[in-house]
């Protein structure tokens, strides 16, 4: 390539740098202040919670990631996690071996996923409706499922996994690096990707390009269901249980940090490292805020504030930037 | 012009004759465009006053100028003697402007009661009085003559019905100055008849007429005076009764057209495609070739079934009937999939719309459809894609900082520049560009020609669908003219005249008329 072509691939790439280098900036900025307030925020043992705490959200929000840049919402997430738990909680005691386990609760976040991709392309429905239904009966089904009842799951090497740490790192942070560069190399440099973007840009213009729009979608709601069931897996394996109403409005929190990172609800703009910083930042609040013996409720309303602030200031910049 | 007006209606309410509106040095620039050239026009009231143009001749500009829908850029505007700045639609409702648009702009869930007095209900202590307003607008229906419920949903009626009910909106608001624009494009007949007679009243009441049509034979049946726009310019405003439809057509069209079109001709090869008594939805037994190196044009009003004939062609709609072949060979053709692996291209009417991925890059609209071959099975080759890319701006000269500049940034003609480069990039071999130039500038369109003659010397062949008879007359090697999804009409290049395609295209009405009666 030429040196010209270099310098013309900038502008875009300085700017979603910049962006990521802000919220990194301000995750580091958190962290120093936690870290000068409080004695226990920057031991071992606490950033290790605080990776445990944010690693599963910050999955949740790499697949509604990729939702939201078609133009979607998947608000089903939190409820696939505690069903998740409770299939695999399920296998788990009939004696499946673990692997086989965990591929089946997989399994079942994909088909989850085609059926919403289902309930978009071929009944025409709005995503928002077809994910509020599976939200609610999902929660529905793994209560009959239980008799409303939580199962302990007899495993102790998998609920070990969860506790242990690889070269000082949680495992469970290990699994977001394990989502996230799959993810990133599929929504930045595999056509695949682009297409979740040109969908998300204009789906009409996409179809008329040659671009499958169905599959596309499909394939968004299917990822964004097989995180999903994957953090299920894994929330299973912290908690030792499985119960349905795990991971109650889970789904928020995901789009909270999606857009926190700054994708936009109205599609075709987003990224993989914004919503993995986004999960941390607002796991580092929480963290904090329990530290600082802020009550609780103010973390709710700090979170709330914290999306308008960096929505509204993101933009701008957008605006501003054109 | 209104003398006879004011003989027939003895008490008109405003005083006909009186300038009503002036417009003193009105205009409009887009950026890259000139949408509006100073235009100094006095309408008086109680006329009808018409006015015509080719699409893109800077009728609609006017309308949205007037009814506050978008700022001047400069001029004045006189209302009743007194400087207003019609800013907003509110100022120029507060006025009297309204105007009734070709589509119908309400709330097609509403009953049509609720629409006629949507902004204005009659409430009695905040409850509404649903019962006395449908009674009321039963009375305003029933005193227009037209024979339609008050009391149903908006969205139950025919479009044209609906478009009587906006009509009659319109004139219950004290309303002095009136737009109509292209009313009876969905209109049947009878209600077209209807709403003549509505408009000769409101005429006798004194208000305003703007009647914007491409229909000669509407001008002449009900305006008083008509003005021509083209290009952005006023050219002239006759009395109806001092002109006629040739020099009118004259006007409309006349241009130093060698300057902007560009035509080289090649001899033809071989048939890429052809359409053998081709029907479907909006057209019927439509037959004909495209060959390598040959425009062939398609010429009709909106509405003749052109678009829905290529979009046909393309996988979009299934054809009823006919057979379709490419390169000799009898193809289906049922998704836009089949067409674009067959080698079609599409660049569609509404860019906008259908043709670009705005908020995203140039560079990526431009890989849209070739990404599978800049990919292995995994990854995109980063530096094909950059090459790719950077090859289309630089043969087609797309005016773009960077291509990851965002699509939506860049010009009309520079974004039809990149639907077409797209399809450069893909190869292939037969473009069908439907209404390419529409919201371009000239020096734009004169680069979009010239592509023409740059696509056709690589061996491909092009149909080009406009409304724009110039476009098309000056362009095509063989002309096709559609009328109500038929083709009437097909002549070499330039061996009919304007005229004559014109008439052809427009004779519906006749056809229509001698039908119905």
């Amino acid at each position: 390539m030429s040196t010209e072509a270099i310098a013309a691939e900038k502008p875009k790439r300085n700017y979603n740098a910049l962006f990521g280098l802000t919220l990194l900036a301000l995750l580091v900025l958190l962290w120093v202040i936690l870290s000068l307030s409080t004695s226990s925020f920057a031991s071992a043992n606490n950033i290790s919670n605080l990776l445990r705490q944010g690693s599963m959200i910050a999955i949740l929000a790499v697949g509604q990631t990729f939702v939201i840049i078609t133009g979607g919402i998947d608000l089903s997430v939190g409820a696939v996690v505690g069903f998740a738990t409770v299939i695999a909680a399920m296998l788990i005691n009939a004696g499946v071996p673990v692997f086989l386990a965990i591929l089946i609760t997989l399994l079942v976040g994909v088909a989850i996923g085609l059926f919403h991709g289902f309930g978009i392309v071929k009944m025409g429905l709005p995503p928002f409706i077809i994910t509020l239904a599976t939200l609610t009966s999902l929660r529905g089904i793994g209560l009959l499922m239980t008799n409303g009842n939580s199962i302990s799951i007899n495993n102790d090497a998998f609920q070990e996994f969860s506790r242990n740490s690889f070269l000082g790192v949680p495992n469970l942070f290990w699994m977001v690096i394990l989502v996230g560069i799959p993810a990133y190399i599929f929504l930045h440099h595999s056509r695949w990707g682009r297409y979740l973007f040109s969908v998300g840009s204009n789906a009409e213009a996409s179809r008329l390009s040659g671009v499958n729009v169905q599959r596309t979608i499909y394939m968004a709601y299917t990822l964004s269901g097989l995180c999903a069931a994957f953090v299920g897996v894994l929330l299973a394996s912290r908690i030792g249980i499985g119960n349905p109403t795990q991971a109650e409005g889970w789904e928020l929190q995901a789009i909270a940090s999606s857009v926190i990172g700054g994708t936009s609800l109205f599609g075709a703009v987003g990224s993989v490292h914004g919503p993995l910083l986004g999960a941390f930042i607002l796991a580092t609040i929480n963290n904090g805020a329990n530290l600082l013996n802020v009550n609780a409720f103010w973390q709710r309303i700090i979170t709330g504030a914290l999306i308008i602030i960096i929505v509204y200031f993101d933009g701008l910049r957008r605006r501003g930037g054109k | 012009m209104t003398s006879t007006a004011q003989e027939l209606h003895p008490a008109p309410v405003l005083e006909p004759g009186r300038t009503i509106l002036e417009l003193r040095g009105l205009e409009k620039r887009y950026p890259g465009t000139h949408a509006l050239k100073p235009v100094n026009l006095a309408f008086k009231s109680g006329e009808i006053h018409a006015i015509v143009g080719e699409n893109g001749a800077g009728k609609s500009t006017l309308i949205k100028l007037l009814t506050g829908v978008m700022p001047r850029t400069s001029g004045e505007v006189i209302w009743e003697g007194q400087p207003a700045a019609l800013a907003t639609p509110h100022e120029a409702m507060a006025l009297g402007i309204n105007a009734v648009h070709q589509e119908v702009v309400l709330c097609r869930h509403l009953t049509v009661a609720a629409n006629m007095f949507l902004g204005e209900e009659n409430s009695r202590f905040g409850i509404l009085q649903q019962r006395a307003m449908v009674k009321e607008a039963q009375k305003i229906i029933d005193d227009l003559g037209f024979d339609l419920p008050a009391h149903v949903t908006l969205g139950d009626l025919t479009i044209g019905q609906q478009q009587l009910i906006a009509a009659a909106r319109a004139t219950v608001r004290g309303t002095k100055f009136l737009i109509f624009d292209e009313p009876t494009a969905y209109l049947t007949r009878k209600e077209a008849d209807q709403l003549f007679t509505l408009i000769r009243r409101l005429k006798t009441e004194g208000v305003t007429i703007i009647y914007i049509s491409h229909r000669m034979e509407e001008v002449f049946e009900l305006a008083d005076r008509v003005s021509v726009l083209r290009d952005g310019t006023l050219v002239g405003t006759r009395n109806i009764a001092e002109t006629n439809d040739a020099e009118l057509v004259k006007m409309m069209i006349n241009r130093s057209i060698e300057q902007i079109y560009h035509k080289e001709h090649f001899t033809p090869g071989a048939a890429i495609l052809e359409s053998r008594n081709l029907s479907g939805k909006g057209f019927e037994n439509v037959s004909m070739t495209v060959r390598a190196g040959e425009i062939v044009g398609l010429y009709g009003l909106i509405g003749a079934g052109r678009s829905e004939f290529v979009t046909t062609l393309y996988g979009r709609h299934r054809k009823s009937a006919g057979q379709i072949l490419w390169e000799g060979k009898p193809v289906q053709i049922n998704s836009e999939h089949d067409a674009i692996k067959l080698g079609m291209a599409l660049a569609p009417e509404s860019r906008r719309d259908q043709g670009l991925c705005l908020n995203l890059s140039v560079g990526l609209n431009l890989n849209l459809p070739i990404y599978k071959r800049i990919s292995n099975n995994l990854l995109i080759s980063n530096a094909q894609e950059r090459t790719q890319a950077d090859r289309q701006i630089a043969d087609l000269r797309i005016k773009t900082p960077t291509r990851s500049a965002l699509a939506s940034s860049l010009s009309g003609g520079n974004q039809q520049k990149i639907v077409i480069g797209k399809w450069l990039a893909h190869g292939a071999r037969l473009f069908i560009f439907d209404e390419p130039t529409v919201g371009v500038d000239v020096g734009t369109k004169a680069e979009i020609y010239r592509l023409f003659s740059v696509l056709l010397s690589k061996g491909a062949g092009i149909i080009l669908i406009s409304s724009y008879l110039p476009e098309v007359y000056e362009l095509a090697d063989t002309l096709h003219v559609f009328r109500r999804g038929k083709l009437v009409a097909t002549h070499g290049f330039r061996t009919a005249d304007h005229e004559e395609i014109l008439t052809q295209a427009l004779a519906e009405k006749q056809e229509k008329l001698g039908g119905q009666t």
